[in-house]
């Protein structure tokens, strides 16, 4: 059984199929990225695993479990953390409170939560940022900001949504480095992207997305050579290297 | 009971009704624009029925010519008042949409201004405006109709008449209903939605002061009369859905015409009771209200 | 430049950590001073003017419960009445000493709080004040217009209920002189600021405080919102209704008019936001300027000059929201700052380091 299973799952919206008879597997410890151009039905098949709202049907199953229906709080004490793409902040917080509101998830106390929170500091090189406010830091520490605050929760299986998005060059190769440094943690990544050449070098295993179902699915090589993945992207201007 | 009792108190209701609608939809207008719920509509009101009655008492102007005067005022009144007192707030808090709490207090802090002004100045007593068509009827087969409330009836049509061909015919009017739908795609395209403001708060509020004028003849004036009525259109704008004009009138009109059928059957004050259990049960299922055009 | 403080310590009473020992000082110093008062002031007016104070210092925090939940609730009057009501009526039908029945009051007023607003919590802003105000409405009408209630209890209708006099009587919470209402009012408002500052350190305060600034980011954090609005709702309510049981005990009347009425509950949160807005000391503040100002209008500019004391009270409104909106916390917090700068560095610093 794998560690999270996603089962025939659709979501209609209206008239628009999103994703439809979609399914896959991502084990312990993986970094999988998803990818596939836009309109494909990432954010969606994404928001569904997060419980953020539920598919039409099939099963959503979370070691063993089908979390299915659940709301986001329930699924983030099960070990399912996210991030937003576009951060979401808390604007009127310093850093430091921000990841103990994390903190107070697994930790009983004010005190417990600062502690996981100072601990999160250290190790994504923040701690330096801990008293400034959610509203004056930069973009680039924003997006730290939430990799921090959904770390604090403890979390087995972390969601990544456009984490990339907005970062330079520069900033993206330190992202890249940091997540997999999260991965050795023990963390499984499950990431949404569009930015391929952080993909390529991230992930073990990529999983394309074309019009609300999976086209490709394997290691990035395999992704890269692959006619049909080359093809969904024709017309835009990613290139798979 | 019989079937002309009944009709009698349906007609009764649509007439009250109308006088419902005619105060509701101005506040409606100022929701749907601004999203700022005028907890001081009530006092406009008040204030609008003391100038027409204080028109009539000192120049013998009829209340109904005095919607001439009364309304301009009152435009220009409302405009200040947004452009002075609640325009600072969005431009405080730097948005085109501004946090419930700021504006809405202001609004409860600037109705108990004017409700005691009105108090302090003019005494708590009633005053009656003497019409000369107090006792006018109309006719229809065995029905009966007061004139005077014949006339609120029709100035709710009247005001929502005015309103379509105004945000439909004007170029202020369609710049109202684009901000209203998305501020900042209208600031985007260089409408100046600040000014915007200020024009349909002004007209929300002619919209109250014209309904006020018309009402006078058969409705005394005094200070805590804002706070009845006031409550009363905030029941018919959510019935009707918020930011909906022809909402505001569909809703005045069930709300007039339940009101009114139901004392038939029930005691007065379970039937305004009953508007409150009403107004929180669509608050709950369906905040669109009737027309559904905004939501929470 | 005043420095923006965070949201989370701003709650604190507005004292932030590192300064915390001259906050805490200047708050104990000041507790300290009502605690001697009744020894020096002994004119039953001046008191009466404290245990007003003290008494919407406590319903105002109470209140502010509720918009840590971020929501803006003007009719928490009918909780006033419902504690009230019940521990007045349990006294009169039974001989049950308010001193219990206040209880009983908060007991009723929590679980009627939380019922009342569990469906409506997830209206935003506006809505959920409209709402707000309909329930209290329809609970003061319903109140109003009723004589004999359910069970044959007597309402009493507009009339009110009116507390049998015992005199001086400590056991069921009646007494002949002011300073013993006043250190009840005293302790009460104290409960309630020790309250309300333990919930902010905690995890419910956090949660609260992010449920406030961006609900979905808070849910995926594992905030269960609802569950956390619906506790600060119920303690918000009973502490409210127990705030009714006093408002009974001591003027002896209750009545829905005065004591649910909607201009209770805007009196309430006006107390609530003036003073500072979703901090802890806040209310208490607002009271302190408040009180004493609409008591004193009342009592010289009442009658003859009636509806000019409320005309004031509106300004007042006005002009905080225009002016400072976050209320009398910004121009005090800047005040304290510059004090601070006279306090010896090592204090300071020493306190840091316990961090």
């Amino acid at each position: 059984m794998a560690f999270l299973e996603v089962e025939n799952v659709k979501k209609n919206f209206g008239g628009l199929v999103a994703v439809h008879d979609f399914d896959m597997t991502v084990e312990k410890g993986e970094i999988v990225g998803l990818i596939g151009p836009n309109g494909a039905g990432k954010t969606t098949l994404f928001n569904m695993i997060a419980c953020f709202y539920p598919p039409d049907s099939g099963r959503v199953v979370f070691q063993g479990r089908d979390i299915v229906g659940m709301k986001p709080y329930q699924v983030c004490s099960l070990g399912i953390a996210r991030t937003f793409q576009v951060t979401k902040p808390f604007l009127n917080s310093t850093v430091l409170e921000n990841i103990m509101v994390g903190g107070f998830l697994r930790g009983s106390n004010a005190r417990e939560a600062r502690r996981i929170a100072m601990e999160i500091l250290e190790l994504l090189n923040f701690s330096d940022k801990k008293d400034a406010m959610g509203h004056e830091i930069t973009t680039a520490d924003q997006k730290r900001l939430e990799l921090a605050r959904s770390l604090a929760t403890k979390p087995s299986l972390l969601l990544l949504d456009e984490v990339m998005a907005g970062l330079n060059p520069a900033e993206k190769v330190l992202l890249v480095d940091l997540l997999r440094r999260i991965n050795s943690q023990g963390i499984t990544l499950l990431t949404v992207e569009h930015d391929m050449r952080a993909v390529m070098s991230l992930c073990e295993r990529i999983i394309v997305m074309n019009r609300g179902g999976k086209l490709v699915d394997g290691p990035p090589q395999r992704v890269a050579n692959d006619q049909q993945a080359i093809a969904a992207y024709l017309g835009e201007e990613y290139v798979a290297t | 009971m019989t079937v002309e009792t009944v009709v009698m108190a349906f007609v009764i209701g649509l007439m009250l009704g109308g006088l419902y609608s005619a105060i509701s939809i101005g506040l409606s207008l100022i929701f749907g624009v601004i999203r700022v719920i005028n907890f001081a509509q009530g006092g406009f009101l008040m204030l609008a029925a003391y100038s027409s009655f204080w028109l009539w008492k000192f120049f013998r102007i009829d209340p109904y010519l005095s919607l001439v005067i009364v309304g301009p005022l009152f435009f220009v009144f409302g405009y200040a008042v947004q452009h002075w007192l609640i325009r600072p707030i969005f431009i405080r808090e730097k948005a085109l949409v501004v946090e419930p709490l700021g504006a809405l207090l202001l609004t409860v802090g600037l109705d108990l201004v004017m409700a005691n002004l009105a108090l302090f100045f003019f005494g708590s007593e009633y005053r009656a405006v003497v019409s000369p068509f107090a006792f006018t009827t109309i006719s229809l087969g065995f029905l009966e109709i007061n004139f005077t409330r014949f006339f609120v009836f029709l100035m709710a049509f009247i005001i929502t008449g005015g309103l379509y061909l105004l945000l439909n015919n004007t170029e202020m009017g369609m710049a109202i209903r684009s901000v209203g739908q998305n501020r900042e795609a209208a600031a985007l395209c260089g409408i100046n939605v600040y000014r915007t403001y200020d024009l349909s708060f002004g007209i929300g509020i002619v919209a109250v002061a014209l309904a006020a004028a018309s009402f006078i003849p058969f409705i005394p004036v005094s200070p805590a009369m804002g706070g009845h009525l006031g409550i009363k259109s905030f029941i018919v704008v959510v019935l009707g859905g918020l930011g909906s004009i022809p909402g505001a009138l569909i809703g005045g009109i069930i709300l007039g015409v339940v009101e009114s059928v139901g004392s038939l059957f029930v005691p007065g004050t379970t039937a305004y009771i009953l508007s409150f259990v009403l107004f929180i049960i669509i608050l709950l299922f369906r905040p669109k209200g009737i027309m559904g055009v905004l939501g929470s | 430049m005043v420095n923006h403080r965070s949201d989370l310590t701003k709650k604190v009473g507005g004292f932030t950590k590192p300064r915390a020992p001259l906050g805490l000082w200047m708050v104990g110093a000041v507790f300290f001073l009502f605690l001697i008062i009744p020894f020096f002031v002994r004119s039953p007016y001046s008191l009466h003017i404290f245990i007003m104070v003290f008494y919407f210092a406590f319903l105002g925090t109470a209140w502010n419960l509720v918009s840590m939940a971020g929501q803006l609730s003007l009719g928490h009057a009918a909780l006033l009445g419902i504690g009230g009501y019940t521990s007045t009526l349990l006294f009169m039908e039974w001989g049950l000493t308010p001193w219990l029945g206040m209880l009983v009051g908060a007991c009723v007023g929590g679980i009627i709080g939380g019922i009342i607003a569990y469906p409506a919590f997830r209206l935003r802003g506006p809505y959920f004040a409209l709402t707000s105000i309909a329930f209290a409405e329809i609970l003061r009408l319903y109140v109003e217009n009723t004589e004999i209630g359910p069970f044959g209890i007597p309402l009493k209708a507009a009339m009110g209920l009116l507390v049998p006099l015992r005199g001086h009587a400590p056991a069921v919470f009646q007494f002949e002189n002011k300073e013993a209402y006043y250190y009840i009012a005293l302790l009460m408002m104290f409960v309630a600021v020790t309250i309300c500052y333990l919930i902010c350190r905690s995890r419910m305060g956090f949660y609260l405080a992010a449920i406030r600034s961006d609900q979905d980011a808070g849910e995926a954090l594992g905030i269960n919102s609802t569950k956390y609005k619906l506790m600060a709702m119920v303690i918000s309510s009973a502490l409210t209704a127990l705030g009714g049981s006093f408002y009974a005990q001591y003027f002896f009347i209750i009545n829905p008019d005065r004591a649910m009425g909607l201009a209770m509950s805007i009196e309430i949160a006006t107390v609530g936001v003036m003073g500072g807005w979703q901090t802890v000391l806040g209310p208490t503040i607002g009271s302190i300027l408040l009180t004493p100002t609409s008591e004193l209008m009342r009592a010289y500019l009442g009658g003859a000059t009636a509806g000019l004391d409320l005309m004031i009270y509106g300004l007042l409104i006005i002009i905080v929201v225009l002016f400072l909106p976050n209320g009398i916390n910004d121009p005090l917090m800047r005040l304290v700052r510059r004090l601070e700068a006279h306090v010896p560095k090592t204090k300071i610093r020493a306190e840091k380091d316990t961090e």
